[in-house]
């Protein structure tokens, strides 16, 4: 199937190097601590961090740090045909865990200890880089909570199809069936902290693709700055600061 | 320096507010929200910097859960009892202790009998990271000075710099608004928990109402919403 057309463009219009539309919103639930919406594109993903509080299982208590649990999970009606078991499957079981310990690279667990923090990200509605999504909300509902962080996390994903490479996969290109790396960086200290990949790829390319989606997380972080300094700025405004 | 053009400004996580190499010889007190690595000095919450002579900078933050901080005026709820500390929620990484005796005259025989779910006006003795703070309902010197369990009225949670600002000298102008033309009491913690009291619940009401308003407006603002409230009642 053509993923890329002689002229270049992908199924849904884009060129290979372009991000779909992304959008952003802080402090979506008002129980939560803290909480983000994120999209990027039809893919819409809302999280709510709980926290720092006392920890509800005293076996788990650890006495030098933080400890930070992720719970992963997509809404029945979040997918083109409704799903019947949506928590506890072996896919969300293993993207909680990654969420989890990319989220604990950014989080100064050390300035907490004997605490928990915890992170529950639900896909709304899922078209590709669910992943993605779900750690760029997960960034910003951890600002917007006022956990310390060393600097924000954002990932994207990117493929390679038809001898392309190609920046934020959707659902379809995803599906294809072609190598699908995501990746996760902390932009300001230029450090990777996830780094996944599906299918096979020679090295040469990965390097490619890998500094595509490196350019997409950057991408991704200049706009969550934004969204967070909009916050800032509007609190303050409203304090009469 | 790069300090110097984002004091006053707003920051983000990983924003680099300053690099100690290039100041020579001096001493930089950090506030919340700052942290050392290696040479630089960034940013770990998201806030406002600030800065104040000679050397001291910290970023001001408002959020829902609270730092323990030794001195400050809290409002607690008790959560259990043990023999000798209660154990009070004061909506921060961990439970705080309240001990039996950390009141005036406080002996063995005359323990107060708190139940679950007390209010409690406390000031924090101690805040050590990683250990659970401590809390008292005496001054420093020991006497009582309106610490303690707050009976009837209404309690509500806000944000901690709604807190700060509703404690902040000059009174904050909502306040003082409502104090001119209704009387209440009212007790701010700096935990973001708020509790009022007034003669009539109707009275009540307006206050509590006015102030979580008031978090969105600036002091001018906040004296015209007073007014229109009280002109819908009176």
């Amino acid at each position: 199937m053509e993923f890329v057309s002689p002229e270049g463009l992908r199924l849904d219009g884009r060129r290979p190097m372009e991000m779909r539309q992304i959008r952003a919103e802080i402090g979506a639930v008002s129980k939560a601590d803290g909480s983000a919406i994120f999209e990027m594109g039809n893919t819409k993903v809302i999280a709510a961090v709980y926290g720092p509080r006392e920890v509800q299982n005293r076996s788990q208590q650890i006495s030098s740090h933080a400890l930070v649990r992720c719970e992963y999970s997509m809404a029945n009606f979040s997918t083109g045909d409704r799903m019947r078991k949506p928590k506890g499957d072996r896919r969300s079981t293993e993207i909680s865990l990654v969420i989890r310990q990319t989220m604990e690279a950014c989080i100064l667990t050390h300035l907490l200890p004997r605490s928990q923090i915890d992170i529950y990200v639900q896909v709304l509605q899922a078209d590709g880089g669910t992943r993605s999504a779900c750690i760029n909300a997960a960034t910003l509902a951890l600002a917007d909570a006022g956990i310390p962080m060393r600097d924000f996390v954002t990932s994207c994903s990117a493929g390679y199809l038809n001898s392309t490479p190609l920046l934020d996969l959707n659902y379809v290109e995803d599906s294809a069936g072609g190598p699908d790396v995501t990746l996760g960086i902390l932009p300001k200290l230029d450090k990777v902290t996830l780094f996944q990949m599906d299918s096979k790829l020679p090295i040469d390319i990965l390097e490619n693709v890998m500094q595509l989606a490196i350019e997409g997380c950057k991408a991704i972080a200049s706009y969550i700055r934004e969204i967070l300094l909009e916050n800032t700025n509007q609190l303050e405004y409203r304090r009469g600061v | 320096m790069e300090a110097i053009t984002l004091i006053d400004q707003s920051v983000c996580p990983g924003d680099v507010v300053l690099d100690v190499s290039t100041i020579a010889n001096h001493t930089i007190k950090l506030g919340g929200g700052l942290r050392q690595d290696g040479d630089v000095i960034s940013v770990t919450k998201s806030g406002t910097l600030r800065f104040s002579n000679p050397n001291k900078y910290w970023v001001q933050i408002s959020q829902k859960r609270y730092v323990p901080q030794q001195k400050d005026s809290v409002l607690g709820i008790v959560v259990d009892s043990r023999s000798d500390n209660f154990l009070v929620d004061i909506k921060g990484p961990a439970l705080a202790f309240l001990p039996v005796l950390a009141f005036e005259g406080g002996t063995r025989r005359n323990i107060p009998k708190f139940e679950i779910g007390t209010l409690l006006y406390v000031r924090v003795v101690k805040a050590n990271p990683g250990m659970n703070p401590e809390l008292s309902c005496t001054d420093a010197s020991g006497k009582a000075a309106e610490f303690g369990a707050l009976k009837d009225g209404y309690m509500f949670e806000c944000t901690t710099g709604l807190s700060r600002m509703l404690l902040s000298s000059p009174t904050c102008p909502v306040l003082d608004a409502l104090g001119k033309k209704l009387s209440f009491e009212i007790a701010v913690g700096l935990n973001g928990r708020v509790w009022v009291n007034a003669a009539s619940p109707h009275t009540t009401i307006i206050v509590a109402n006015a102030v979580m308003n008031s978090e969105t407006l600036s002091g001018a603002q906040q004296r015209i919403m007073v007014e229109k409230l009280l002109q819908k009642i009176q």
